[in-house]
């Protein structure tokens, strides 16, 4: 049996609403094929996972076991492959990001799958699996036929709303034989939480760019989250200095992310930066360079020095909000 | 220590939309004004993280590079940049490869170079923005693959201790060599060639390895080129006016705050 699977790697065990978008990206897909949309979860501790992605699938395959954290690339692929054997699905959506990133093509090579990442949109016409993407850094959009026996998508889940919830399924729950990776050994985790909670899944979003002029200068970025309960991100010169650590990173080799209010403090506006806030609802420029490609993709403007205009703004939010 | 980084040549990324145009014939990106193509920024960071590599331990650092001889360019960089040896894959039968391929040719490289530690790609080319070429190569040499790489923390002749980015952090993983890390910026700031280093790459020509060197089936394709369409922004921000600049930060939360996004 052909079908459409939903799949998603849950390391930490938190629902992540990105599978109830992918599986609105994936629903149409099953339909127009003809087959059944199912779903399978990979974690330590999927179980209320698996009751909030209950959104009328016709399926779904559960690999819940203490092997899956840490993550590791190996055992994320073989939980995988369980799935897509024992759902016989010729067609798998995951949420692009994170650790996919790393798994998910290990798995396509290792099935010899056809593979595209990080697609704003998918289609099925006539029988022809199309997918979407941003490339050259987010400058340009390609679409492809995606080819072959099995074929693999990530999504960026921010194109996409949760599908609502729908008839329950029971899980069928997957038996994935441990197995040490002799080859690769994970030491230690260092994870620190952001401040306003995860990136991606984040409602208010400061971020700052290289105008922002240096990591001594990076606690406007951070008074203007806190007064907003906004999470912190910044652009790929910031990361790649060390001004601030990666995981803040917004933008194609970051976290894209999906808030209603994105304010850009001295970001020129890098399609890589700009392929990451896609599903951004509002976006706020504030820059000393009118001329910032920023401000092609910003519903509100501002033009000015980012201390003063940031010292106004905090104030005047700090008194809206008390 | 034995280093194979692969490399690409791509349209410099930095190029403002309204720069690059998209070559009917060969679905290619390519810069409007002529402008020169570059190495991929990520794989400029392999480079350098092989060549500190090579500075502890020893050993060799052979560049190959897949594409057409225009991409002699980016491998006379990495010459001179300090890479032992560089090589060009080349045939026409490549032209128009999908990460399957491009992965199936370069692991057919390395192994033909034989006796390789480590493999250093960066984590994605900018042009394609696929990230997948590099766990191709290492599924068909049986190799590990770590990726993104933000640190090199550890180095011995059998195993390295990295540090593997994750979304909230990262996770430092001991690798066994031989094995394949997909390098990601943090790592390192790659130098730019010496005066010493570009004279002695002006003077060489890379080898050029082809299908018939490496004995590379035909493979097929999974994935077509349907088409490229670059993205040209024209909408525009509305301007916040204001006396101050202190001024036009009150009116951008008094505008939020009333569209109700505070």
């Amino acid at each position: 049996m052909a079908g459409v699977l939903v799949m998603g790697g849950l390391c930490d065990g938190a629902f992540d609403r990105s599978l109830l978008q992918a599986a609105t990206a994936a629903a149409p897909l099953a339909s127009a094929m003809g087959v059944p949309l199912m779903g399978a979860l990979i974690g330590p501790s999927v179980s209320a996972t698996a009751d909030a992605m209950q959104c009328g699938l016709e399926a779904m395959y559960l690999a819940e076991d203490a092997q899956f954290a840490p993550y590791t690339a190996d055992a994320y692929v073989r939980a995988a492959r369980a799935a897509i054997e024992a759902s016989g699905a010729s067609t798998v959506i995951i949420p692009h990001g994170g650790v996919a990133r790393e798994w998910v093509p290990q798995l396509a090579a290792r099935l010899q799958a056809a593979l595209v990442m990080n697609c704003c949109a998918v289609s099925a016409e006539g029988g022809q699996l199309i997918a979407t993407k941003p490339v050259n850094g987010g400058s340009v959009l390609a679409q492809f036929e995606v080819l072959g026996e099995l074929r693999i998508l990530t999504i960026d889940s921010g194109n996409f709303e949760p599908r609502p919830a729908g008839q329950p399924v029971t899980p069928t729950r997957l038996k994935v034989p441990a197995q040490a990776d002799a080859q690769v050994e994970v030491l230690s985790e260092e994870v620190q939480s952001n401040q306003g909670g995860r990136l991606k899944e984040a409602k208010k979003i400061v971020a700052g760019g290289r105008g922002v002029g240096g990591p001594e200068h990076w606690h406007w970025i951070e008074e203007a989250a806190a007064v907003l309960d906004a999470s912190v991100a910044c652009s790929r010169p910031v990361a790649d200095s060390g001004w601030v650590p990666s995981r803040h990173q917004v933008g194609l080799s970051g976290t894209s992310v999906a808030p209603d209010l994105y304010i850009a403090v001295g970001i020129s506006g890098a399609p890589q930066h700009l392929a990451g806030i896609t599903g951004a609802k509002t976006v706020v420029a504030i820059n000393t360079e009118a001329g910032a490609e920023i401000f092609k993709r910003a519903d509100w403007g501002v033009v000015d020095d980012y201390k003063q205009v940031l010292r106004g703004f905090t104030e005047r939010v700090a008194q809206l909000r008390g | 220590m034995n280093i194979v980084v692969t490399v690409k040549q791509v349209v410099d990324p930095n190029l403002p939309a309204d720069f690059i145009s998209v070559d009917p014939a060969s679905q290619r990106i390519v810069s409007t004004y002529g402008l020169t193509p570059v190495m991929n920024g990520y794989d400029a960071n392999a480079l350098e993280a092989a060549l500190k590599l090579r500075e502890a331990h020893g050993g060799k650092v052979t560049v190959i590079c897949l594409g057409d001889g225009a991409s002699r360019n980016t491998l006379k960089r990495a010459h001179a940049m300090g890479a032992d040896a560089v090589v060009l894959l080349s045939d026409p039968t490549w032209a128009d490869l999908d990460s399957a391929g491009a992965g199936h040719v370069l692991a057919a490289a390395i192994r033909h170079i034989g006796d390789v530690d480590l493999v250093l790609c960066g984590r994605q080319a900018s042009d394609t923005d696929a990230g997948q070429v590099l766990f191709w190569i290492a599924e068909n040499l049986g190799i590990p693959a770590v990726c993104p790489v933000a640190r090199i923390e550890e180095s011995s002749d059998e195993s390295l201790v990295v540090h593997r980015l994750l979304d909230d952090g990262y996770q430092r993983v001991r690798v066994r060599l031989p094995a394949l890390l997909g390098v990601s910026s943090e790592i390192n700031d790659p130098r730019s060639p010496s005066m010493k280093g570009t004279m002695i790459a002006s003077r060489s020509l890379a080898p050029t390895w082809t299908a018939s060197d490496l004995a590379v089936p035909q493979m097929q394709p999974k994935l077509k080129m349907r088409n490229q369409e670059i993205q040209v922004r024209t909408s525009s921000a509305r301007l916040i006016n204001g006396d101050t600049a202190e001024a036009k930060g009150a009116a951008l939360a008094d505008h939020l705050h009333e569209a109700g996004l505070l």
